[in-house]
């Protein structure tokens, strides 16, 4: 705010602590104050003094507190864990988890409905094993084996992993990724029914394939992140 | 005192007290200026607290000192925005001028000057601390009060007023 020629005094002496500090002052307004000055001998008490509480406030010496705080500090960090920062927590919004889950569902159950109503049949015709394995005998499509020992195990030592791990996930996050675990669960079960009845529907064992590889690939990606957190 | 600040930030309790002992004067000295002396001691183990769960977060861009003492006044602003009688008291209270008027004499002229300090309207006194005993400048504390540059300035001018006329008075001016 710039001062008018001519201002009061008061006018001057509000603006006395702002010349001292020479913070943020237009030079016109620096100008002004410093003629001032040259003619008003009360301003320039008023400068000295100001200076002088100023001054004097540099040389306030700290002290102690005359009890000693430590006991109460140390009584109630002790409560409070280590000072290090939170524990990262990964989180996903809720619509992009929504989404996935509802994309994944309706994916699922398309391709059973395509697999059931008119999906690709490949009728595989019984092959005596020929000696010595001749590889030109080996099915183009890998028939699904229902009771996968090895997949089993790698999915249970995801779930251990995860939930040795999961307290350091969002619980948003935890409860939208069970859910699509239910899912894709869900679409395991589902394939596997469906191929009781057509175990060589190629399209279906694809699919049951791709449903346990979302499964494994899942559960790696959620283990890693709740390990990393 | 950086590998106290490591070691604190690790967990180490002891390495904590170090830092606790090495810096309690300065914040208590500061807590109790900004607070008036109201609820120093109380105010200055909130600090620490305060401290102890912020030590993470501490990345080294600045001094630890400079780091604690700005959180330290973070937490005496927090506290008196949850007063609400602090807000009365900031409001223009004229009487600080016959309280200021008649200054104890101590014969300690720093003393006098700290209990002159304490009489100050609460707005005046913070900005007062923090400018001229601190060292921040008004945008700075424009922002950590959430107040305008120029009310910064006008509340610094109205303590310094006040503490002239504290200062003349003991002088017999």
């Amino acid at each position: 705010m710039n001062l008018p020629k001519g201002s009061s005094m008061d006018a001057y002496t509000d603006r006395l602590s702002e010349y001292l500090d020479d913070e943020d002052l237009d030079s016109l307004d620096r100008a002004r104050i410093e003629d001032h000055l040259d003619t008003c001998s009360a301003c320039r008490a008023v400068l000295a003094e100001l200076r002088d509480v100023s001054a004097r406030a540099g040389t306030l010496t700290d002290g102690a507190p005359a009890a000693d705080l430590w006991p109460g500090v140390v009584a109630r960090i002790a409560t409070i864990p280590i000072g290090r920062p939170a524990a990262r927590r990964i989180s996903f919004t809720v619509p992009q988890l929504v989404a996935a889950s509802l994309a994944l569902m309706l994916l699922t159950g398309v391709m059973v409905w395509v697999a059931r109503i008119g999906g690709t049949r490949v009728d595989i015709e019984p092959m005596a094993a020929a000696p010595g394995g001749d590889p030109r005998f080996t099915p183009a499509v890998e028939i699904a084996d229902f009771a996968d020992v090895s997949f089993d195990a790698a999915i249970a030592d995801l779930e251990k992993a995860l939930a040795a791990g999961r307290d350091t996930l969002d619980p948003q996050t935890v409860r939208v990724l069970e859910e699509n675990l239910r899912a894709i669960d869900r679409a395991i079960d589902q394939s596997r029914q469906a191929l009781i009845d057509d175990p060589a529907n190629l399209f279906l064992n694809t699919h049951l394939a791709a449903a346990r590889q979302r499964k494994l690939a899942l559960l790696r990606s959620a283990t890693a992140l709740a390990t990393k957190g | 005192m950086d590998q106290d600040v490591a070691s604190a930030t690790a967990g180490d309790v002891r390495a904590f007290e170090q830092l606790y002992r090495a810096h309690l004067p300065r914040v208590h000295s500061l807590v109790r200026r900004m607070a008036g002396g109201r609820d120093t001691d109380e105010l200055t183990q909130d600090v620490f607290v305060r401290v102890w769960q912020k030590l993470g977060t501490f990345r080294g861009d600045s001094a630890f000192a400079t780091w604690l003492h700005r959180l330290a006044v973070n937490v005496v602003i927090e506290k008196f925005r949850a007063d609400a009688l602090r807000r009365r008291r900031r409001s223009d209270d004229e009487s600080v001028f016959d309280r200021l008027a008649a200054p104890r004499q101590s014969g300690d002229v720093s003393m006098d000057f700290e209990a002159a300090l304490e009489k100050l309207p609460d707005g005046a006194r913070e900005i007062f601390v923090l400018h001229d005993v601190e060292g921040y400048k008004h945008h700075e504390i424009a922002t950590m009060l959430g107040i305008s540059a120029g009310t910064s300035k006008a509340q610094l001018h109205r303590a310094r007023m006040m503490l002239r006329r504290h200062l003349n008075a003991r002088c017999g001016v």
